[in-house]
């Protein structure tokens, strides 16, 4: 268990208290640290690796505390944005690399990079040099390294960002099930809502470096504790409108074309069409609810263009009000 | 639990060694200059306390002055010449040919040799008698001899000056070029943008940085100079190539007046100071730029 | 503005021992904005130099309204180029910027100022014309990036090489629609280079699939998404890809194999294909129940479809538990039948 107490993530900047805030990280699941740009994503991570950062805290594991940068490098393996690789060692002796340092015989080490490698689907490019793989296989080789090292906390800052989409979709799963099987305790920054529910247990929403909500995924989506956090889970954005001072916040999807069956009491919207896009999987119906910019998005694609009129369903029970 | 922070309490302690050595290095020879600077010493049992006339009287000393006019004139000629050739030879280093690499060593040639010898070089080098150049330029025609002819000595010097430290700012400023990502020339071509509009609006403002570090590195270094012309020219014809660190060791070895020397080392040192303060408080300035444009 | 068309091209880099594009064919109308989707490795970026002219092909020709421009300079074009991250004049303000490329081509003051006005206006980025490219967001900075492509009133072709990889994944969207708006309000000629799907499908009037074999299908979004022309297209497009099955497991004659779409199913607990459920990804709730993938471990390999996800209340304490674990069935709706690797039919399921 990690636990992370008075953390101020903008010191100076940032002190009062709603800034400084307490979280604790469970083994053997994965927390998503959601937030945008410069939400302070980074700092976190960097205060936990005990690595240079700006951000303030104090840092426990399993009831010790962390002292000293040392310690904290051993306890921690982290995976960056970048691929992080030794450029002079060929994939075996990277992935031994943490393992060397500990003093492990060779046949030790031969059988744990061999399995490292295997999970990770990188076990026919042993020989090879980091400059001779691809992206995505220069990440798992990054992702093999850190796991290797065995450290009890695991921290993975964007790594699949730079990775092509389908690339990125077939990692994610991968990723999710060996980081349940490592039981260590994961985190997991990212700044797509998306990866919140593919790949979390548990998420931290952070917001310009305050903690504004955490729990399950599913937990937080249906009960947001404030519009912003509502937004950092939605995709592309939330609709709202303002009634007799109340913000209604209704999140895209829960927005509908077709009148809901057995709904006593549904909401209606007229909505003026400026645009609409489709990728196959989803429709999403850009348009003008009275003020405001809304929109809608269902699955499968949909007749609909620029310049129509819809009425839009929305169910009383998935409207927020704030 | 305890308490980790970035300003960790106890952490001077382990700047302390380079502390003290920089006091024994640094700081407590500074403050006998210093000291020497405010006495009138006869003999090292008897001095006086003179308060600030010793650099009252440096800064009315007309050789002070001609050398410190005569020390801005070089300085400002050998930038004004060094930064552009260096910039036009960056330039034309191609990014990836496969002799760049030769290329950049035989640049950092000049920068290697020892500064007595690239006096002693030159110093053969423009002889009107032996030298190839001197002779060189004599069987042209132009009538040449820097020993006699003070605008010669210059010329020999900033020459000099040029070959030796011109290959310094040309590294620096080519490896300002290569960081460029080629997507700001391809976009610059296909803008229709000539070829000086892309050095004008492309690289030289990415070659800013840079080239801030090379002016001043260039600027305090040629401030400092004093073994090439020691060597080469040995301050004349006359005065006319003495500058302030060579009338400084005039003042403090040949005639072994320590209180004015003292004094004049504070302010010549002083200047310096201001330079060096130029050239972090730019550099900061940088950095603050480059991460405010980082976090946006 | 002009139509694109492409004949027969490719192009070897030098000393290379094959084509890093054959052969390749494709006619992108006036004022269409196409996409170019491929994964990494299928030629997309060299495709792109060969359009801007940064390279020269070596064989075929590249067509610009019926014309000749393949030996053309990428100056001599008319193309303008939008790139991965931001690239503006770093010491010139917005307008400045903007202003570039037509004082760069010696236009006229009240030209010069009429694009502006046109371009700022077209963007909404009025507010930012005095302002310093360093002190805007990435967001603002590609946006201006985009004004400055389209500026240039005779630029005939806007290139789009994954402009949106920079800004943050919750923006994209309003970027793609700004871009949407000018490329429509414009009738600008835009080829839009991507790796996304998402990117792609979201964006263009119709999609050119690229792998190392060439352009496998031109279409629709529509068409590219629901009748893909070869198996790769169906594993390619969507996320997650199509699944596949022999044609005798859902009965279908005539074809080896038989595509579909993770929501082209629903759960059947009855149904013959079936197995254990491997994994669950939730997305959200619709109408209350938990939506998302559900996958399940067949005879014939891992399937996924998409929909909602019942509720298995089988404990006092919890009231939705996972279905990972349980047997289930798929039932499917619709199909697409390929053999060797290529479309022959396409049908529903009673």
């Amino acid at each position: 268990m990690l636990e992370v107490e008075q953390v101020c993530l903008r010191p100076g900047e940032d002190d009062n208290a709603e800034a400084v805030f307490a979280h604790t990280f469970a083994p053997g699941e994965i927390s998503v640290v959601l937030g945008a740009n410069q939400s302070g994503k980074t700092d976190l991570c960097r205060l936990i690796a005990g690595l240079n950062t700006r951000a303030r805290g104090n840092v426990c594991l399993d009831g010790q505390s962390l002292t000293g940068a040392s310690t904290r490098q051993q306890a921690v393996g982290m995976v960056y944005q970048a691929f992080v690789n030794y450029p002079n060692l060929t994939v075996a002796e990277n992935i031994a690399s943490p393992l060397r340092a500990r003093r492990l015989s060779a046949a030790q080490i031969d059988e744990r990079v061999t399995d490292l490698a295997t999970r990770l689907g990188i076990v026919t490019l042993l020989d090879r040099f980091p400059h001779e793989l691809s992206g995505g296989q220069q990440q798992r080789l990054a992702i093999a390294r850190a796991m290797a090292k065995q450290a009890r906390v695991l921290l993975l800052d964007e790594p699949l960002v730079n990775l092509d989409f389908k690339l990125r979709e077939a990692l994610e799963i991968e990723l999710r099930e060996l980081l349940h099987a490592a039981g260590t305790v994961v985190i997991y920054t990212s700044s797509d809502p998306r990866d919140a529910f593919s790949l979390g247990d548990q998420v931290l929403l952070l917001d310009a470096g305050h903690k504004i909500q955490a729990g399950a995924p599913l937990e937080v989506y249906t009960q947001p504790a404030s519009f912003r956090a509502m937004e950092l889970l939605a995709e592309p954005g939330v609709n709202y409108l303002q009634q007799h001072g109340v913000l209604c916040a209704v999140r895209p999807e829960h927005v509908r074309v077709q009148q809901i069956e057995n709904d006593a009491q549904p909401l209606q919207f007229n909505m003026r069409v400026t645009a609409y896009e489709t990728n196959g999987d989803e429709s999403f119906i850009h348009g003008r609810v009275e003020e405001h910019d809304w929109v809608v998005r269902s699955s499968g694609m949909m007749p609909v263009a620029a310049g129509d009129a819809l009425t839009l369903y929305a169910s009383a029970g998935d409207v927020v009000r704030f | 639990m305890s308490s980790f922070k970035p300003h960790n309490n106890r952490a001077w302690l382990g700047v302390l060694p380079v502390l003290l050595i920089v006091a024994f290095s640094a700081v407590i020879p500074l403050m006998t200059v210093v000291n020497y600077s405010v006495q009138d010493i006869l003999d090292f049992n008897t001095r006086f306390f003179v308060g600030l006339e010793w650099y009252r009287e440096t800064l009315n000393d007309p050789r002070f002055t001609e050398a410190f006019l005569r020390q801005l004139g070089f300085s400002a000629t050998v930038l004004a010449v060094e930064i552009p050739l260096g910039l036009a030879v960056a330039k034309g280093i191609s990014k990836n040919s496969r002799y760049t690499p030769l290329i950049l060593i035989l640049l950092a040639i000049p920068l290697l040799i020892p500064w007595n010898v690239v006096g002693t070089i030159w110093q053969i080098f423009a002889r009107p008698d032996i030298g190839l150049l001197g002779v060189g330029v004599n069987v042209l025609g132009i009538s040449y001899n820097y020993t006699a002819e003070p605008l010669h000595a210059w010329l020999t010097l900033i020459a000099m000056d040029v070959w030796h430290w011109t290959s310094l700012v040309a590294l620096l400023a080519f490896a300002g070029l290569t960081a460029i990502p080629n997507a700001f020339y391809q976009a610059a071509e296909l803008d229709g943008a000539s070829k000086w509009q892309q050095f004008r609006y492309v690289e030289l403002p990415r070659l800013r940085g840079v080239l801030i570090i090379a002016v001043l590195l260039r600027l305090m270094d040629s401030f400092m100079i004093y073994t090439e012309p020691f060597v080469l020219t040995g301050g004349g014809p006359g005065n006319t190539t003495t500058f302030l660190s060579q009338y400084l060791a005039t003042m403090a070895v040949g005639q072994f007046d320590l209180g004015p020397a003292a004094a004049f080392s504070v302010i010549y040192f002083l200047f310096i100071l201001l330079f060096c303060w130029l050239f972090y408080a730019s550099i900061n300035r940088e950095q603050n730029m480059l991460s405010s444009e980082g976090r946006r | 503005m002009a139509s694109i068309s492409l004949e027969d091209l490719c192009f070897r880099y030098e000393g290379a021992a094959q084509d890093t594009l054959t052969g390749l064919n494709l006619t992108v109308a006036d004022g269409e904005a196409h996409a170019l989707l491929g994964a990494s490795g299928a030629g997309k970026t060299t495709l792109l130099n060969l359009l801007s002219g940064l390279l020269t092909p070596t064989g075929g020709r590249i067509l610009f309204d019926g014309e000749d421009v393949s030996a053309l300079p990428g100056r001599a074009r008319s193309v303008a180029q939008v790139f991965q991250f931001p690239v503006l004049y770093e010491s010139l303000s917005v307008a400045d910027n903007l202003a570039f490329p037509l004082r760069v081509k010696k236009a006229s003051r009240q030209l010069i100022a009429e694009r502006i006005d046109v371009v700022c206006e077209e963007l909404d980025i009025n507010h930012l014309r005095h302002a310093k490219p360093r002190t805007l967001s990435l967001f603002e900075k590609q946006l201006v990036a985009v004004g400055k492509a389209l500026v240039r009133p005779e630029v005939t072709l806007v290139l789009l090489d994954e402009p949106l990889t920079a800004v943050e994944p919750r923006i994209k969207w309003r970027l793609r629609q700004s871009l949407k708006r000018v490329q429509a309000d414009l009738g600008v000629t835009m080829i839009y280079v991507t790796h996304d799907q998402t990117e792609a499908l979201t964006f263009a009037d119709r999609v050119s699939v690229l792998t190392t074999e060439g352009i496998l299908q031109t279409d629709t979004p529509e068409v590219i998404y629901q009748s893909p022309s070869h198996e790769f297209v169906g594993h390619f497009v969507g996320s997650p890809g199509m699944n596949f099955v022999p044609s005798e497991a859902l009965g279908v004659g005539g074809a080896e194999r038989v595509g579909f779409r993770a929501e082209w199913a629903t759960l059947d607990p009855q149904a013959t294909l079936r197995g254990r459920v491997l994994r669950e990804r939730v997305q959200g709730t619709r109408l209350g129940q938990r939506y998302g993938l559900l996958t399940i471990d067949t005879a014939h390999g891992p399937l996924t479809m998409r929909g909602a996800l019942p509720h298995v209340a089988n404990g006092p304490d919890s009231s939705v538990r996972s279905l990972v674990g349980s047997e289930m069935g798929l039932r499917v709706h619709r199909y697409v039948a390929f053999s060797q690797q290529r479309k022959v039919a396409e049908g529903e399921l009673v």
